[in-house]
């Protein structure tokens, strides 16, 4: 623990610190642009030069090259710093241009402000400024090589962070460009994060181009609901419209960044088939008819049937606010539910998951980085959850070994170890690297006889993971119950939503799932739902196939999904970004997302926020949309129940007033619920079923949000391993129709040795849903031209 | 176009030599296929890729940074002109001048005929025979007028048609 | 009144020819080798060198055998030795020579440093314009395995070390030893500061010993004579061995010299011939492009690093360039400019930006459009290139603030009679920066060159 002065100020900092961060953590900050706390120092800018007038090092050296050292003392306006600082301005202004009313980077520049604060206001160079030819780099990021300073952020996150080498520095001294090899979308799921750490306006966000200057947007932290990490982001609204999304730090979670996912699936709130406004019976109506007409309805229900008759769906989307107020409408009405998974397997593998973090079990996504061996266990990081991705790569720059044993083929941007195998051979294969001993040659060919393929690597990474000190189990709540005992590793579940952790510890253990409320719509037991953020055709096609059988549905929601279109009463809700709540992540971290603006219907859509004169006692379009938890409440208050007032607290053992802005870990987690069974081979022939995501458009918002959609792959895969696409006489690249239900849905074959043998993974899209859990030759066919 | 058996054989030949860090072979195996082709044209540069492992930006991240590779076509020779202060002493300058005038190229220039392209080099280690130039490898010293079209002519006499990259 | 020096490195010299195997082993050649490999330790060797106080001829001037003692000691694995024959530095043509003369004697030094720091593969890197010297050491390494002094096994003593030779495909900075081994690894060749030093982790995160050629072509001499002797050599008090001394510029005749390391100035030139007739000298650089025009007042200066160093004048590569009366060292001085502009890893931005700066301004003033308040701007910003991230703005620092230091009349003149008073004419825009992308993007293109590189 080094002791320094700096600007007279003592300060002690942990040993390996820069002296650029030790003078931050005094609140002085250096100017810098080429140092980023994520990637470290490079010296490149020689911006942050400060004065060293005693210690170790002495003269005018760079304050994120040195680490800070006992005696040190440090002066940032010693006037030699100063002027070499502001010859380094200078020399990044010869080139720059003046474009700042037209750069999206203007006022929130860090080059603008070095520049003004360092009192560069004359330029008195004369020569010409270097120019550049800028590459289409896609949808995500706009390249404007002529404002580079050549910081290198952008080549260091993305090729040694991030690990793609589609884009970085070419050509050398003063005409380094970066860029492509030839124009094209960038490769990298991360590529979002440019625009954040480029320090001018090289990289800016392309979606968000000219639509607001950063200042002039409503600015709330948020949390993303597009997987189940919960990683922090900035929402940025303008104009009733959120138009663009940042990362925000949260060291505990995703440092400083986040996924292209996360940050470009925004769409779905200002989306144009967004319903914001109620409906009875289909036609368009006022919140407080369609409230009095959804309260007469289940009224009736309720006299007809008997409470019972009424259910609850809820879903994994929504925030504890909501998944709380469900509950407490069903308990006041002394209805059924709610309900918030597809089946009770489900329900209890996330309990399951949940129950196996306590007893500090738990790790972090930061806490990855820093793992020296980590098994992802039936999970997919770059498809199932992104971010972990970025985490796996720095755990294995650090020297981690990385393994990933799951059926479907798996790519990531760091060295390791792919076992594809079929879900029923997960946890042999679980077993052989997480014993207390490493598993012998022997142990490894009795566990996966039929895999020798596989052999060399599972008896090289054995060893491997029985001496790691600081293991992490990354696993798939249906194999919760492979969590070993052995408290040397760490825990980190992947659960199937934004919310999903708070779904399992509101709802009750006996709570029926959306299956047991199909049947009971089946046996005309139920014949009232409300459905709550839930789109029953993702959720659970048989709880869809049964809504016709239902008196009256109600639903809430601000997604047009197929519910929407099925619902007798509609009201609508709130998005994240409008009502704000707290969700809760796959650790089980609490994390409150701020409301940005109210609801609205975009002034560039609504067209009459333009030039005066226009009409301003008109009332906003697009406002009526309440959050779900306050529908709740009016809709309580319609039918003269007596909502109780309950808090999620009393699930999660943290209140609203707990939630630190980090996130706060759930207190109350479920008491060791009964594991499920782990998967076993389907009975019979077939191939098991498992879904894929991907990286754009297959979570329950990037569907509806148009630029994510926009990224999805156009065609349907199906993927299977040779052996398997053999047998069923298909060969690669072919052209298929999939029976799924009464449906067919065309696709593509994808045949590779990354699939797991006895696996067919098919995308997870609502469309296949009904797939069974194991198919065989009379889905999969070849399609007859 | 498919390489021919004699270059892919090369390439191959110095990717074996480093096995074990195929990425050293980088230039070498740039510098055969520009051999071959004159130049590194866009097709070299995704064989090079695929030989060695690389993506293409990591090549051309090197390819652009050293000038003995070139990403655009060049001549038969290229005339490497030392523009070093030694050989600016001895009115570098002067030579540079009458080479592009006596080709009707601009520095850094064609020949229509694709025989010569001058370039400037920095020094290249023949200080004490100023001015001084480089054509493919081989050291040309003490220029002068007389000199240089005497070597000229005699480069043109030997010329065989360049492969190029269509 | 020229002595007789004794040659040590360019003993074998033949016109025209480099010597052969026989040639070199009748003169005594490899007989260190055979005294050392498998009878003396690798330690006995390390501190020959450390006795014999050999500084790096690369320009730096760092103890070799202090860099050897870097690599960790009892590390097992890989260890290379790189063999830096990039020799980039303006007016410096030594190692060319070196090879070209005594092959073998080369080869000798790279095995005893092998052995010394116990190698498993060595690396010459090789610039383009030397490639005959590639072909020449490739052969001549072929004609030392036969012999087995090179390879598995070297001399039966279970000592196994061979080299190969790296092909770089241009520019000076891959002469800093850390970019040189970047280059090796196929990365971008820009330097690395900060972290271990490649004797802890160079090549493929292995330690790595990266020495000038000439530094390790005195090993065999060194071995095989003794320390005292090497320091003998030397005129200089504390100096140690002879130098090559590449003579260029306005001088009679120029060329590559062997002398003791001390030799003053004046002497050297008189080697070389002196002045032609009817030349004047007006200055030298002494040690490359990256050292401080040196004023005919240091004639008599000792040529070695730390007579130099107490000068204010700095020893580089002992290559001395010689300027005449008739010169304009303003524009020398933009000649060197443009070649630093030109031959920059573009790292960082005293250097990337700083030199295209004060090119253009110095450019302005040889053309005779130099305004008063340029000479200003041009010593701020050699000012702030002194703190950039290697050595290379620095350097190119050195003879841009030596102009000002010994010559700013004749920068002056310039203002004054608004031409080059030496008749130069403006500078053309050669040697501008031009784009090397095919032309669909990247730089711009200029309009007056399709420049390929």
């Amino acid at each position: 623990m080094p002791d320094l002065i700096i600007d007279g100020r003592p300060v002690r900092v942990p040993k390996g610190t820069p002296v650029i961060a030790a003078a931050e953590s005094l609140g002085i900050v250096i100017p810098r642009f080429c140092w980023h706390p994520a990637l470290g120092a490079a010296g490149a800018c020689r911006m942050c030069a400060v004065m060293f007038l005693d210690g170790p090092v002495k003269g005018l050296e760079m304050s994120c090259m040195v680490p800070a050292a006992d005696g040190m003392v440090v002066e940032t306006f010693h006037p030699e710093a100063v002027t070499f600082r502001r010859r380094v301005v200078e020399l990044l202004m010869a080139n720059h241009p003046h474009d700042c009313p037209v750069c999206d980077e203007g006022g929130h520049c860090l080059l603008q402000d070095e520049t003004i604060s360092g009192g560069h206001a004359l330029r008195r160079f004369p020569g010409r400024k270097r120019t550049y030819l800028d590459q289409d780099l896609g949808p995500f990021i706009q390249h404007e090589m002529n404002r580079c300073i050549h910081c290198y952020r952008c080549a260091r996150f993305y090729q040694e962070y991030c690990g793609y080498l589609d884009f970085g520095p070419m050509q050398n001294a003063n005409r380094v460009y970066f860029g492509r090899f030839a124009s094209g979308p960038l490769e990298s799921p991360f590529s979002g994060n440019l625009a954040d750490i480029c320090p001018t306006g090289t990289l800016t966000d392309k979606p968000g181009r000219y639509k607001s200057r950063r200042w002039d947007c409503q600015r709330a932290p948020s949390v993303c609901p597009h997987c189940s990490l919960g990683c922090a982001t900035v929402a940025l609204s303008r104009y009733r419209e959120v138009v663009r999304v940042e990362a925000r730090e949260n060291p505990a979670v995703n440092g400083h960044f986040i996924c292209d996912r996360g940050r470009y699936s925004f769409g779905y709130a200002a989306s144009a088939e967004r319903p914001r406004q109620a409906r009875a019976d289909g036609v368009p109506t006022s919140m407080s008819t369609a409230l009095a007409l959804a309260g007469t309805r289940l009224g009736g229900v309720v006299e007809a049937f008997g409470p019972e008759a009424v259910a609850v769906v809820g879903s994994a989307r929504s925030s504890l606010e909501t998944q709380t107020a469900l509950t407490a409408l069903a308990r006041a009405g002394g209805w059924r539910g709610p309900a918030f998974f597809a089946d009770r397997t489900e329900q209890q593998a996330v309990a399951a998951a949940l129950a196996a973090l306590a007893g500090g079990r738990a790790r972090s996504l930061a806490e990855i980085g820093q793992a020296d061996a980590v098994l992802c266990l039936g999970v997919s990081p770059l498809h199932d959850a992104p971010m972990l991705a970025l985490s796996l790569r720095q755990a294995a720059r650090a020297g981690a070994v990385v393994a990933v044993a799951d059926p479907r083929p798996a790519t990531l941007p760091l060295p390791f170890t792919h076992l594809p195998l079929a879900p029923d051979k997960l946890p042999g294969a679980a077993a052989l690297l997480t014993g207390a001993e490493a598993a012998d040659a022997a142990a490894i060919q009795r566990a996966l006889p039929l895999s020798p393929e596989l052999w060399p690597a599972l008896e090289r990474l054995a060893p491997a993971f029985a001496a790691a000190g600081n293991p992490v189990l990354v696993f798939a709540p249906a194999l919760a119950a492979q969590a070993p005992a052995d408290a040397r590793f760490g825990l980190f579940p992947v659960l199937c939503g934004p919310n999903a952790a708070g779904a399992a510890l509101v709802a009750d253990a006996d709570a029926p799932a959306c299956d047991d409320l199909a049947r009971a719509i089946e046996a005309g037991e139920v014949k009232g739902l409300v459905l709550a953020e839930a789109d029953a055709a993702a959720l659970s096609p048989r709880l869809a196939a049964a809504l016709p059988g239902l008196e009256t549905l109600v639903v809430l929601d601000h997604l047009p999904t197929p519910s929407f279109a099925a619902a007798k009463v509609f009201l609508p809700t709130q998005t994240l970004f409008e009502s704000g709540g707290t969700l809760c992540n796959n650790e089980a971290r609490l994390q409150y997302a701020a409301p940005v603006a109210p609801p609205g219907e975009p002034v560039s859509r609504d067209g009459r926020g333009g030039h005066p004169p226009r009409d301003y006692a008109r009332k906003l379009p697009g406002t009526d949309p309440l959050p779900a938890a306050a529908l709740c409440a009016v809709l309580a208050l319609e039918m003269g129940l007596d909502m109780p007032a309950l808090s999620f607290a009393a699930f999660t053992g943290v209140g609203p007033e707990d939630v630190a802005p980090e996130g706060t870990r759930a207190t109350r987690l479920p008491a060791a619920p009964t594991a499920p069974a782990p998967p076993s081979a389907p009975p019979g022939q077939g191939l098991v079923v498992v879904r894929d995501d991907a990286l754009f458009a297959t979570d329950a918002y990037g569907r509806y949000a148009p630029l994510a959609r926009a990224q999805a792959p156009a065609a349907s895969v199906v993927r299977l391993h040779p052996d398997d696409a053999a047998g069923l006489g298909l060969a690669d690249g072919e052209a298929l129709t999939v029976t799924v239900g009464d449906r067919r849905i065309e696709a593509t074959l994808a045949v590779s040795a990354a699939v797991a043998r006895g696996a067919a993974v098919v995308p997870r899209l609502p469309g296949w849903a009904g797939l069974p859990a194991a198919i065989g030759p009379e889905t999969l066919r070849r399609r007859q031209p | 176009m498919s390489l021919p058996d004699a270059v892919v054989a090369e390439i191959d030949g110095v990717i074996a030599a480093v096995e074990h860090h195929k990425r050293e072979a980088a230039v070498d195996v740039m510098y055969a296929l520009q051999r071959h082709y004159g130049y590194l044209c866009d097709e070299a540069m995704h064989y090079a890729s695929k030989a060695l492992d690389m993506t293409t930006l990591e090549l051309e991240s090197l390819a652009t940074f050293y000038d003995y590779l070139y990403r655009r076509p060049v001549g038969r020779y290229v005339i490497h002109v030392c523009d070093s202060v030694v050989c600016w002493m001895f009115h570098q300058d002067s030579i540079f001048d009458y080479l592009c005038r006596k080709l009707g190229v601009p520095p850094g220039g064609t020949t229509e005929d694709g025989m010569f392209t001058v370039l400037p080099a920095a020094c290249i280690g023949n200080c004490h025979n100023a001015p001084s130039m480089l054509i493919n490898g081989r050291f040309y010293d003490r220029l002068t007028a007389e000199r240089i079209d005497a070597v000229l002519a005699e480069l043109r006499q030997s010329a065989e048609e360049p492969v190029r990259c269509k | 009144m020229q002595v007789e020096t004794p040659l040590v490195l360019l003993k074998n010299r033949h016109l025209g020819r480099p010597a052969t195997f026989e040639e070199y082993r009748a003169g005594g050649g490899y007989e260190a080798l055979i005294a050392t490999v498998g009878k003396r330790t690798p330690a006995e060797v390390l501190q020959l060198v450390l006795d014999a106080d050999l500084r790096g001829r690369g320009g730096a001037g760092f103890p070799a055998g202090k860099k050897w003692q870097g690599i960790p000691a009892g590390y097992v694995g890989p260890r290379y030795v790189v063999v830096n024959t990039d020799e980039m530095e303006p007016g410096t043509f030594k190692d060319r020579i070196l090879v070209n003369t005594d092959p073998h004697l080369v080869i000798e030094g790279i095995i005893l440093c092998a052995y010394a720091v116990q190698a498993t593969e060595g690396v010459c890197f090789i610039r383009p314009s030397y490639e005959s010297d590639a072909v020449l050491i490739e052969e001549q390494s072929q004609v030392a395995r036969d012999h087995g002094l090179l390879g598995d096994n070297i001399l039966g003593s279970g000592f196994s070390f061979d080299i190969h030779v790296h092909r770089s495909a241009g520019r000076y900075i891959c002469g800093e030893a850390s970019a040189q081994i970047k280059a090796i690894s196929g990365l971008r060749p820009n330097p690395r500061k900060g972290g271990p030093r490649t004797s802890v982790k160079g090549l493929w995160d292995c330690p790595t010993i990266v020495n000038n050629l000439e530094t390790l072509a005195n090993l065999p001499g060194i071995v095989r004579n003794g320390p005292d002797w090497f320091k003998s050599l030397a005129r200089s008090a504390g100096g140690s061995g002879t130098k090559l001394f590449s003579v260029s510029g306005r001088i009679s005749r120029p060329g590559c010299y062997e002398l003791p390391i001390g030799t003053p100035l004046r002497e050297i030139l008189d080697h070389a011939g002196g002045m032609p007739p009817g030349r004047v000298l007006k200055a030298v650089i002494p040690g490359g492009a990256s050292t401080p025009f040196m004023p005919d007042k240091y004639l008599d200066l000792e040529m070695d690093f730390e007579p130099m160093k107490r000068a204010g004048q700095r020893f580089g590569t002992a290559s001395i360039m010689v300027f005449d009366q008739n010169t304009c060292l303003v524009g020398a001085t933009l000649n060197l400019m443009e070649f630093f502009t030109r031959e920059s890893c573009g790292w960082c931005t005293p250097c990337r930006e700083g030199l295209p700066y004060v090119r253009h301004l110095l450019r302005l003033i040889e053309g005779g459009q130099g305004e008063e308040e340029h000479i200003g701007m041009i010593k701020d910003m050699a000012q702030a290139m002194r703190s950039a991230y290697c050595a290379f703005a620095p350097g190119a620092a050195e003879p841009l603030l030596s102009l000002f230091e010994y010559f700013e009349p004749e920068v002056r003149e310039h203002l004054r009679q608004k031409r080059c008073p030496f008749g130069n004419p403006p500078p053309a825009m050669r040697g501008k920066a031009c784009g090397t992308r095919p032309p669909t993007f990247g730089p711009t293109p200029c309009p007056e060159d399709q420049c390929p590189i």
